[in-house]
């Protein structure tokens, strides 16, 4: 029945991603030749923050006139998710990938303790939920972290000051939706690894619950293989 | 209400047994002594499931360095390709690969019954006709705003 249940969560995202892909593509790109400038100006690594400060007005000027950050055009990920924790450098995409990492890191983890639960060795089932479950936290911290980057920019789901209103609307939506989705795995994922300390699938003679928690959680990575590429690449 | 109460009352006290006691299932099945949960003879839906075998760890993680390159290799894309469809073509590409990965390696889709699988991955084409669809409701959308 998990098959079913993910097959009807994959139904209501993919809905959620068709979405945005539809109000993506009836935008405009952001220009290329001054997003060429741009990238020339602001290589990999330039402190933004100090760029910013030292001539604010003159800076986000530049911005507007360019019109990369125009309501008319969608933005350019690369110039919205560019923060990095413990420095103001642009870093554009790194975070994400980060992210991306330990999600697919967590889920290796899962893997590995349905594999061992196959065996009935529940030292390794114990060993392998744990490190699952602190993954998950740790997404979930990140995606905090850059929750607070992205509003204390001005982003709000009803105003967005990097482009058209629906793009901070829709990012909040959709990664709120599948960070839910990773939250309620790692409580589900709490309880199972509970029951393994408990030694209750030890006494029932199988470690099916752990195979289906692991099912969930893959269904959350797989998710972020799409909210991946939809927000943050394409 | 009040013909119900006793009712509710009566099924929680017969059920309790079943709710405090560790070993429900024994009882449930009518089973005085523990039995073979994966016994396939002795048929018994209530305990029943398959016996679990392991594939062993190596192709998990073949595809974790699979899903790693994708991963590098998805920004490396970004950062070298111009932006458009062809990029975005990639892009998608590259996402429904990884995708592939997850759901026949992760979460072990391969070794499934033929009917599951095809339970499983024949619905996805009403997500591709749900694209076709709105994607080319959003190219009507692009040719209105340049108007």
């Amino acid at each position: 029945m998990m098959w079913f249940f993910l097959l009807s969560d994959a139904f209501t995202f993919s809905s959620l991603l068709v979405g945005y892909a539809t109000v993506r593509f009836s935008f405009p790109q952001a220009n290329e030749t001054q997003m060429a400038e741009l990238r020339k100006e602001m290589p990999f690594g330039t402190d933004v923050h100090e760029m910013f400060h030292a001539n604010p007005d003159g800076f986000v000027g530049a911005m507007n006139d360019r019109g990369i950050f125009a309501e008319t055009q969608w933005p350019a990920p690369e110039l919205v998710f560019n923060h990095f924790p413990g420095h103001h450098l642009h870093w554009p995409l790194m975070f994400v990938s980060l992210m991306t990492f330990i999600l697919i890191m967590s889920s290796v983890t899962m893997v590995l303790a349905v594999e061992a639960g196959q065996r009935m060795e529940r030292k390794k089932v114990e060993i392998f939920m744990l490190l699952t479950i602190i993954g998950g936290l740790m997404f979930l911290g990140c995606q905090a972290w850059e929750w607070t980057k992205f509003i204390g920019e001005g982003a709000k789901l009803y105003t967005n000051p990097f482009g058209p209103v629906t793009f901070a609307a829709l990012f909040f939506l959709v990664t709120g939706f599948h960070g839910f989705h990773v939250l309620s795995g790692v409580v589900i994922n709490f309880i199972i690894y509970l029951n393994v300390l408990r030694g209750t699938y030890e006494e029932r003679g199988h470690y099916e619950m752990v195979e289906k928690v692991g099912l969930y959680w893959h269904f959350v990575d797989l998710v972020w293989v799409f909210v991946f590429t939809f927000f943050y690449l394409i | 209400m009040a013909l119900c109460r006793p009712c509710l009352g009566i099924r929680i006290y017969l059920l309790l047994p079943y709710i405090v006691t560790f070993k429900s299932y024994h009882i449930m099945s009518n089973h005085k002594t523990p039995v073979d949960i994966h016994d396939e003879v002795n048929y018994d839906p209530t305990v029943w499931v398959p016996k679990a075998h392991s594939h062993g760890t190596k192709g998990l993680w073949k595809t974790f360095w699979i899903l790693l390159f994708l991963t590098v290799a998805d920004i490396g894309l970004y950062f070298t390709l111009d932006p458009g469809i062809f990029r975005n073509g990639i892009f998608i590409f590259l996402g429904v690969v990884k995708a592939a990965f997850i759901v026949y390696s992760f979460m072990h889709l391969t070794f499934e019954h033929k009917g599951l699988k095809k339970s499983i991955v024949l619905p996805m084409i009403f997500v591709i006709y749900l694209i076709v669809l709105m994607l080319s409701e959003a190219y009507y959308w692009l040719d209105l705003n340049w108007l």
